[in-house]
């Protein structure tokens, strides 16, 4: 992928299958971020591909790409803040559902049921993460969220739209540890009781390790090391990117 | 709010109430604000309702129906601003060419222009759906714009059908000698035939009245529900973050579509309403005044309010009226400066003391005025009203009262904008001077010339109100990430 | 051919005074991300202080200054006194606005744009003024190539716009103040942590963008164009499209927008039709916007997610 004369992410060749955990590595500027957004459509790879399922899905447009069954949390947490929580998870719900304008302008029957169960949904949804985000927290506004609810009000509102795999954005950033905790584990369960496939950059090596299949260490756009959590937090290469040039050595 | 045990410190229920308390203010805005707590949304627009079918039922008044039936008309069309911009979050600056090429459109449909008597029940709905039509053509070219260039576009876009309208007055046709004119030109179209329902001719404003509330209330009620519903939802985030709410599969460039080409339909109803109770069309009317008043009202009441959308509209279409007649304008204007002054007082104390220093003031003025025995108009020229035979022996008028004026009124400018940046310490002896200024400034020539007096309050307005209440009048407070 | 020639003349005329118009939305727009709306007024008060000016001189007729002097006073002195007025609309309507939303300002600025109008309306009456031109310039001075003349007020102007703009450049790219503006324009936040003075660098900006509006509201009324309340709305909406149409946010664009602008509206006027010259203006616009999207010199945004 590429910026004018900087090339952001360059052969990265990476396969995730399906009901993995993979996690993605790298410091700052490592081109994490670029690959989601290539991924997710935002934008187009200048050379190669993005399959999935087989089928190629480079450069379409985002909110098709989420139809096709990706979705995503963004690094800097990007709700809709000046809707209600809830409302921010049955907003996305919109692809799944078919009233039209006219239908809800009228109040049909079949529309006033859509209603419902979208509403249904959105609450089961939000009490995956127990109760912090239940209750009168529904109708506020989601300015109102701490930090670490913003986090799990975006994974909610991102698992309404129904995807089959889901990117997270740093999900743990700005955690205090037993938040951490927490995001460990609801990342496992994500895995299993929601069916889903899982592709994760990480800062926190805790997380990192916690919930791994594979981990993928990327730097300067570059694939520089790929496999268990182990063998890639020892891999010279690796600790040379974070920690910098003769680190591999002295270790 | 949920019912949660045992409130202690700590608990999320009580830092939930915590904005509840902060939010009880002191003086007046305190008054309002329980007000508006104790009164539910529902009650609040059955007594609108109630209140509306009275003013039908009971006043026969030729003019007030006229107003009445305008206010209808504008209404509508702050709605569907309100819908266009308040909702999906679109700066269509062109807002106003639907509404004209509704109101052209019944005309050409019902006069003798292009002798076309079609009735209204087939007139109208077409008329509705053309413009829809012409919302999604424009909507097209534009549809990958946002904000800055599409208030270009559509801005522009306005313009050009303001200039193909003055221009269609002699088309020459292939095939024919002759020209045909189809608008009328800058002259417009008059003699358009009245709306016909079942029969029944409209007669005047008070048939378009009812007609009008019957509208409403089945629009009031669609938009809610659109509002609560998957679409609103859908623009809200359009308006909200385009990217993230790409990100969850909503097709933004196809809701904004939608917005304009409802937009556009909504306001090509109010135009054939609007050409049916005018009983002609002219340019003119459709053309920035008119979109600024439009968008006035629907930021003073609060981008995206409902309700706002109904006070805004209000405040804009009654004010001109008002201040058409120097009593009103004047009463008008010293209500609204009484309650400036309390408002921005924030304490009775403070009230008191100003009002009490912009008395001084003027009385200090009129002592040393006729001390230096500076020419006065009389009383008698511009005392003509009740509230101005009082102010008579306070306020002084020179006789060269345009050229006092004019200074007065860059005076009165300047001291407000010092006001946005003085130190809370002057802001409390400035206020009762701009006070007394303003005072001046209106009745010496404000108050005789209501056009433009209209537009300057509309202009102060929109930038105070940037500034101080962005979110309008019965808007919720927004939160910003740029 | 020789018609063409005129109106090739008239249409670059034309062009330069959008361009200055065009080049002041684009130097806000840069700096600030906002649209100035006020901006179309901000040249009809120019135009009506380069008239005041000619009227405190003696008039047309009666002036107490030789020609080239008085010119030189009514450019100079609507220049200086609008761009003032440029940065007391910044203090006062757009400065407390930034931070806040991106309709907001847009807001304030049609706020300001009303005001504006009918404040000076209120005070300088509706009435037409006119520079009376041909009084003190005679419309037969200029010179010809071939079949086209080119009227000493056209000369004046043209030199005058393209000097302008020269300058401008120049401005911009050699002076501490134009980098620091474009310093901002690419990365605000960086600025600031370099020392530069916001505040200052947006003063001047809204300075020479007035300034450059004064100037073309000159040019207008020298043109012999009415001067009235009103007169700022399609020149100011004009050159907001050349601005546009260019790319806004960058200075050449600005320049090309403008020139390009008047010429396809002066050969539309004369080739095809008076009234409905807007619409193809408008065609262009539209032809611009689906094509490049970013206008001809602007950039690409990259959007960060």
């Amino acid at each position: 992928m590429q910026f004018g004369a900087l090339k952001s992410v360059s052969e990265l060749d990476i396969t995730v299958n399906k009901g993995e955990i993979v996690s993605v590595i790298g410091p700052n500027g490592a081109g994490k971020t670029t690959l989601f957004n290539v991924v997710t459509g935002i934008y187009t790879p200048t050379e190669g591909d993005v399959l999935l399922e087989g089928k190629s899905i480079a450069g379409k447009d985002p909110a098709i790409i989420n139809r096709l069954g990706i979705a995503r949390t963004f690094q800097n947490v990007r709700l809709f803040l000046n809707m209600s929580v809830i409302e921010n998870v049955m907003a996305a719900t919109y692809a799944q559902t078919k009233s039209n304008i006219f239908s809800s302008a009228l109040g049909l029957p079949s529309s006033r049921r859509e209603e419902r169960e979208v509403r249904a949904k959105a609450e089961e949804l939000l009490s995956f993460f127990g109760t912090r985000l239940t209750g009168y927290r529904w109708e506020q506004p989601a300015y109102s969220l701490s930090y670490a609810n913003r986090r799990r009000l975006e994974i909610a509102r991102a698992l309404a739209t129904n995807p089959k795999v889901l990117l997270l954005d740093e999900p743990a950033a700005g955690m205090n540890p037993k938040e951490t905790q927490e995001i460990t584990e609801v990342i496992e369960r994500l895995r299993t009781e929601k069916d889903l496939t899982i592709l994760v950059i990480e800062h926190d090596m805790h997380v990192v390790e916690g919930i791994s299949d594979r981990v993928i260490a990327l730097d300067h756009g570059v694939k520089i090391a790929e496999g268990d959590f182990d063998s890639v937090a020892t891999h010279p290469d690796v600790v040379e990117a974070y920690l910098g040039k003769g680190s591999a050595d002295r270790k | 709010m949920s019912e949660q045990e045992n409130l202690g410190i700590g608990t999320d229920e009580w830092v939930a109430q915590h904005e509840k308390r902060l939010a009880r203010r002191a003086g007046l805005l305190g008054v309002l604000d329980l007000l508006n707590q104790k009164v539910s949304p529902t009650i609040r627009y059955a007594i609108l309702g109630i209140a509306a079918i009275a003013f039908g039922l009971f006043v026969h008044d030729f003019y007030l129906q006229r107003i009445a039936a305008n206010l209808g008309v504008f209404l509508i069309l702050t709605l569907g601003l309100n819908v266009v911009m308040g909702f999906a979050g679109l700066l269509d600056l062109g807002f106003v060419a639907f509404f004209g090429f509704g109101a052209y459109a019944y005309a050409l449909t019902s006069s003798a222009q292009l002798n076309q008597h079609w009735p209204t029940y087939l007139s109208v709905p077409a008329i509705v759906i053309v413009t829809a039509f012409l919302g999604y053509l424009v909507s097209l070219p534009s549809r990958r714009l946002f904000g800055d260039y599409l208030a270009i576009v559509t801005l522009f876009f306005g313009q050009v059908f303001i200039q193909l309208i003055i221009s269609s007055d002699s088309i020459t046709f292939p095939g024919r000698e002759e020209s045909t004119d189809i608008t009328g030109g800058s002259n417009g179209i008059p003699g358009l035939d009245p709306f016909v329902f079942f029969g029944y001719k409209f007669k005047g404003a008070g048939d378009y009245y009812w007609l009008l509330l019957v509208i409403l209330v089945l629009l009031i009620i669609a938009i809610i529900r659109v509002d609560r519903t998957r679409v609103g939802r859908a623009w809200k985030t359009v308006r909200e973050d385009s990217l993230a709410s790409q990100a969850m599969g909503i097709k933004v460039n196809n809701l904004k579509m939608l917005a304009f080409i409802v937009g556009a339909a909504i306001a090509g109803l109010a135009g054939t309403i609007f050409a049916g109770i005018q009983n002609s069309v002219f340019i003119n009317g459709f053309d920035m005044p008119l979109l600024t008043l439009i968008y006035a009202a629907v930021i003073l009441g609060g981008s995206g309010s409902i309700p706002g959308s109904i006070l805004g509209a209000f405040v804009m279409s009654v004010l001109p009226e008002i201040l058409r007649v120097q009593n009103y304008s004047e009463m008008l204007f010293l209500s609204v400066l009484i309650l400036t002054i309390a408002a921005l007082g924030k304490s009775w104390k403070k009230f008191a003391f100003n009002i009490s220093l912009v008395l001084l003031v003027g009385l200090f003025i009129k002592v040393l005025t006729s001390a230096l025995n500076i020419a006065t108009t009389p009383a008698a020229t511009w005392a003509i009203a009740p509230v101005s035979k009082v102010l008579q022996h306070w306020l002084f008028i020179p006789q060269n009262r345009l050229l006092w004026g004019n200074v007065a009124f860059v005076l009165l400018i300047s001291l407000i904008a010092y006001y946005s940046i003085a130190k809370e310490k002057i802001k409390l002896y400035l206020l009762p001077l701009i006070a007394y200024v303003a005072i001046f400034v209106w009745e010496d020539r404000l108050v005789i010339e209501p056009n433009t007096t209209r537009q300057l309050i509309i202009g102060m307005l929109l930038v105070v109100l940037m500034i101080v209440r962005p979110q309008g009048f019965l808007g919720k407070t927004r939160v910003e990430v740029l | 051919m020789s018609y063409l020639g005129q109106q090739l003349v008239n249409g670059l005329t034309l062009g330069g005074v959008y361009a200055l118009i065009a080049l002041g939305y684009s130097l806000v727009y840069g700096v600030l991300q906002i649209l100035n709306f006020a901006h179309g007024d901000v040249y009809m008060i120019g135009a009506f202080l380069g008239y005041f000016v000619e009227l405190a001189l003696g008039g047309p007729t009666k002036s107490i200054v030789p020609v080239p002097i008085m010119l030189f006073l009514m450019f100079a002195i609507s220049m200086i006194g609008t761009g003032l007025l440029g940065i007391v609309i910044e203090r006062f309507a757009y400065r407390p606005l930034r931070g806040s939303s991106r309709i907001a300002p847009l807001i304030s600025a049609l706020g300001v744009s009303i005001l504006l109008q009918n404040a000076a309306q209120l005070i300088f009456s509706a009435n037409i003024r006119s520079y009376d031109t041909s009084s003190f310039i005679p419309s037969t001075a200029g010179f010809s190539i071939g079949d086209v003349t080119i009227d000493s007020v056209r000369i004046t102007i043209l030199i005058l716009a393209f000097g302008l703009m020269f300058a401008l450049s120049r401005w911009i790219n050699k002076t501490q103040v134009g980098r620091a503006m474009r310093a901002i324009a690419i990365d605000r936040d960086a600025a600031v942590m370099m020392g530069i003075d916001i505040d200052k660098v947006i003063r001047w900006t809204f300075f020479v963008g007035a300034a450059l509006a004064a100037a073309a509201g000159v040019m207008n009324g020298l043109l012999l164009r009415g001067v009235s309340s009103g007169m700022g709305f399609v020149p100011g909406l004009k050159g907001f499209t050349a601005a546009v149409i260019g790319g806004i946010g960058s200075i050449p664009g600005a320049m090309a927008g403008g020139l390009l602008l008047g010429v396809v509206e002066s050969l539309t006027q004369g080739y095809l039709s008076t009234n409905f010259s807007d619409f193809y203006t408008f065609i262009l616009l539209i032809a611009v916007m689906l094509l490049r999207p970013n206008g001809l010199f602007g950039k690409k945004a990259i959007v960060k997610a």
